[in-house]
């Protein structure tokens, strides 16, 4: 699958101040906990407004910074750090809390 | 309900923790609010234990010297419960973590932990943390005195301190009271380890500038003898000239342990001797009415006679291979005769190391109730400890914590993994720590084979801050990210063992994660074929030398 | 930047920088850098009527010291003032170090100094506001009653 990887695709993300859950920033300018719905700029001019923006909207965020990503055929984008597609989909492994259930 | 043998809060400590927490719900209010900005509220957070994380904050709870009763921890699942996602995470420093706690939530979790004479104060921000100590304490037969008195002096001290609570850097204190040093003392900012002289007094050694992170490095003994009634003048005058004199313009060079590599052990002892000098007769002497009060607190439960040696528990042996194993792995010896300490491992085959869930809290809590007179010790390898359990009751133990999956018979063994949360949780890691964790565990899976290979510790930290304490482990394992991609760097020889502190060495280029498996694979079969009677992984690798573990690593990978 | 102090009007003095100070050591008020030796300061305690120590960042603590030594050690009783980044959060630190006027920029700093003493009502540690500690308390309650 060809991947947009000239690393000027990016997204904006911030942790949400109330209870630390990463968000992004949408073409509304409103910040979602899905990240498929995260306005994409396209290059680097476009991170810079889209950063600026994030910044103006940072009153119940922390610290918005731009996300490099990835886009494939169909226009999924995807993060292209480990880090970051692990903020965007969370843990690796199945957490215990499920497993020891088991043992109630 | 038993009650308690270690410290119990009376008013004056709770005045203190209650008033602490509206303080941080003011705080928080205040952020919430917009009046503080994250720069200025995050050292507040920080001292309250609240980290951010990739994900959530996170919430770091001080376990005092490693004790619990069962009613605390009861407490701390019931929070884990209500605030996070149920479980939570024992750390390398007796803590516990709870991954998923909101801020707006926080002021009422600590709230909470109140109820039970608990706090998260300084267990993060670059101040005096939890005070560490053996997990044996009280209960270990080789112990001179219970190091947990003085624990408890010096986090009386240590809480809220107006002169020491915007140090260069973080400051981390450990006091064992066993010349088997069980709290890893070399490597703290100060280790404390008690001993008794030729006369019998009983006093400190006082190690100051070890420690792990990006420059490893073994404490330097200052004094060999402290009497104990001076320890908090001694300690106020170290951290005074660390608080003066520590640098302040390099983040990575702030410990105390740069400032003494960089003065010099002999020039550090002078300037602290002399600032002791200076206070040693004042208010912080300690009047021996202090001590003893505190000391009766920890007085040793009256346990009643028990039988030595008992029939059922030798008969179960013969029968059942598994109960015999973790009777050699994870029973320890206890001061009084009939009496056993049982580790309850939190490592069972494949899971997060040092990870329970809020019901697995709670079934520990019922058996320490059952059978270990009410309380409970977290250990440094992230495993649960029962101080004082009968021998007649070890089999019905077992199955309790076998009911639970923490009778896994592999404590001090392979899969017994010591690791950080790593990149999964953590804002600082560069790799993962628990899924390398969960492959070299199900790899290593059995028993026989496990006990077979013997006492070999894993150590895993997913970044150089090395949480999981990758520099002591027999084999440490340190995640790096090269371009975006996870590496493990691997090394061979540290240890914590008192006397025998080493960190150890690289063993050459770093490895993929998909290799780490066969990398410790091939050391361990390394060990296998070179081994001489009664040595263990470590004792053989310090005779032969890296080079045969080196050749047959590479060959592998 | 807005002086608040808990007392009288705090001292209109100009301070002199430590190094300037050092020629004219008889003017009562000097302004230290927090790597400046505050010894050097006591054989003139006596006469100084304003200290003024300094907090270039609200994280670097060393002026806490330099405080203490001032009024435990050289038993300074005049103005000790803190300067830079002073926020409200450190008043119940500072004020126990002995400092006890202070700069600040930070809004409602004025409301967090009047009640900065009472967010606490107990302390564990000796230090330069005189307050007994818990410890000495709890062993006069039971010098008191003996049998608690």
């Amino acid at each position: 699958m060809a991947k947009n990887l000239s690393g000027d695709l990016s997204v904006a993300s911030a942790n949400r101040l109330v209870d630390g859950v990463v968000v992004f920033l949408d073409d509304a300018g409103q910040w979602t906990t899905r990240f498929e719905r995260a306005a994409v700029a396209r290059d680097k001019r476009g991170g810079e407004i889209l950063l600026e923006r994030a910044r103006a909207e940072a009153f119940g965020v922390i610290d918005p910074f731009l996300v490099a990503v990835s886009e494939d055929d169909d226009g999924r984008i995807e993060p292209i750090s480990l880090r970051e597609k692990i903020r965007a989909s969370g843990l690796t492994f199945d957490a215990i809390a499920a497993e020891a259930v088991r043992y109630a | 309900m038993p009650d308690t043998h270690f410290y119990r809060y009376d008013d004056y400590d709770r005045t203190l923790v209650g008033e602490r927490v509206e303080q941080f719900r003011d705080q928080v209010r205040r952020r919430i609010a917009g009046e503080l900005t994250e720069e200025q509220f995050k050292p507040l957070r920080l001292t309250n234990g609240l980290y951010l994380q990739l994900h959530a904050y996170m919430l770091r709870i001080a376990i005092p010297y490693g004790t619990l009763s069962s009613r605390q921890l009861r407490k701390l699942a019931d929070i884990a419960r209500k605030y996070d996602r149920g479980y939570g995470h024992f750390t390398t420093r007796q803590n516990l973590q709870l991954n998923w706690i909101k801020l707006e939530d926080a002021p009422d979790a600590l709230a909470a932990l109140a109820e039970v004479d608990m706090h998260a104060m300084q267990t993060s921000g670059n101040c005096i943390r939890n005070v560490t100590a053996d997990h044996y304490a009280g209960a270990a037969i080789d112990e001179i005195e219970d190091p947990r008195i003085w624990c408890e002096i010096v986090r009386q001290w240590s809480t809220l301190h107006p002169e020491f609570s915007f140090l260069p850097r973080k400051f981390k204190i450990a006091i064992t009271g066993s010349p088997n040093d069980r709290a890893a003392v070399r490597v703290h900012d100060i280790g404390l380890r008690l001993w008794a002289n030729e006369a019998g007094d009983v006093g400190f050694e006082v190690i100051v500038g070890g420690g792990l992170g990006r420059t490893p490095m073994i404490g330097k003994t200052l004094r060999e003898f402290l009497p104990r009634d001076e320890l908090l003048a001694y300690l106020e005058a170290t951290l005074r000239v660390y608080n003066r004199y520590g640098r302040r313009d390099n983040l990575y060079k702030a410990r105390i342990k740069i400032l003494v590599h960089e003065i010099g052990a002999e020039k550090m002892r002078e300037e602290v001797e002399a600032e002791y000098a200076a206070i040693k007769d004042g208010a912080l002497k300690l009047p021996v009415e202090t001590i003893e009060a505190i000391a009766r607190q920890f007085a040793p439960p009256a346990l009643p006679h028990r039988a030595a040696v008992v029939a059922e528990v030798e008969g179960l042996k013969l029968e059942d291979r598994d109960f015999a194993l973790w009777l050699k792995s994870n029973v320890a010896p206890h001061r009084m005769a009939g009496y056993r300490i049982v580790t309850a491992s939190l490592k069972p085959a494949g899971a997060p190391p040092g990870d329970a869930s809020a019901v697995q809290m709670e079934g520990v809590a019922d058996i320490a109730d059952a059978y270990s007179q009410g309380e409970i010790r977290v250990s440094h390898e992230q495993n649960l400890v029962l101080p004082h359990v009968a021998v007649e009751d070890l089999p019905a133990v077992w199955r309790a914590l076998g009911r639970l999956g923490f009778a896994e018979a592999n404590v001090g063994k392979i899969t017994d993994i010591i690791a950080c949360p790593g990149l999964d949780y953590c804002a600082l890691a560069n790799a993962r720590s628990i899924p390398v964790a969960q492959r070299i565990s199900n790899h290593f899976a059995g028993l026989a084979r496990q006990h077979d290979i013997g006492d070999l510790k894993i150590k895993i930290s997913g970044c150089i801050n090395a949480c999981g304490h990758h520099h002591v482990g027999h084999i440490g394992i340190l995640g790096v990210d090269k371009n975006g991609v996870e590496l493990y760097q691997l090394s061979l020889g540290g240890d914590v063992d008192f006397g025998k502190t080493a960190i150890g060495a690289i063993l050459g280029p770093a490895v993929t994660a998909d290799k780490v498996v066969e990398a410790v694979d091939a050391m361990v079969h390394t060990y296998l074929d070179n081994r001489g009677d009664g040595e263990r992984f470590v004792d053989t690798y310090r005779r032969i030398g890296a080079q045969p573990f080196k050749e047959r690593v590479y060959a592998a990978v | 930047m807005p002086l608040f102090s808990e007392t009288v009007s705090a001292t209109i003095l100009e301070p002199l920088p430590f190094v300037e100070w050092q020629q004219r050591p008889a003017w009562p008020a000097v302004s230290l850098a927090n790597t400046d030796p505050v010894e050097d300061l006591a054989p003139h305690v006596g006469r100084l009527r304003l200290i003024v120590l300094n907090f270039p960042k609200f994280s670097d603590g060393r002026a806490y010291s330099q405080a203490r030594l001032l009024r435990g050690r050289l038993g300074y009783t005049g103005e000790l003032r803190a300067t830079g980044g002073v926020l409200q959060d450190q008043l119940p630190f500072m004020l126990r170090c002995g400092f006890d006027s202070f700069e600040s920029d930070q809004k409602g700093f004025e409301e967090a100094l009047a009640k900065a003493r009472t967010l606490f009502s107990v302390v564990y540690q000796p230090a330069e506001d005189d307050r007994a500690t818990a410890s000495l308390l709890r062993l006069s309650r039971r010098n008191v009653h003996p049998a608690v």
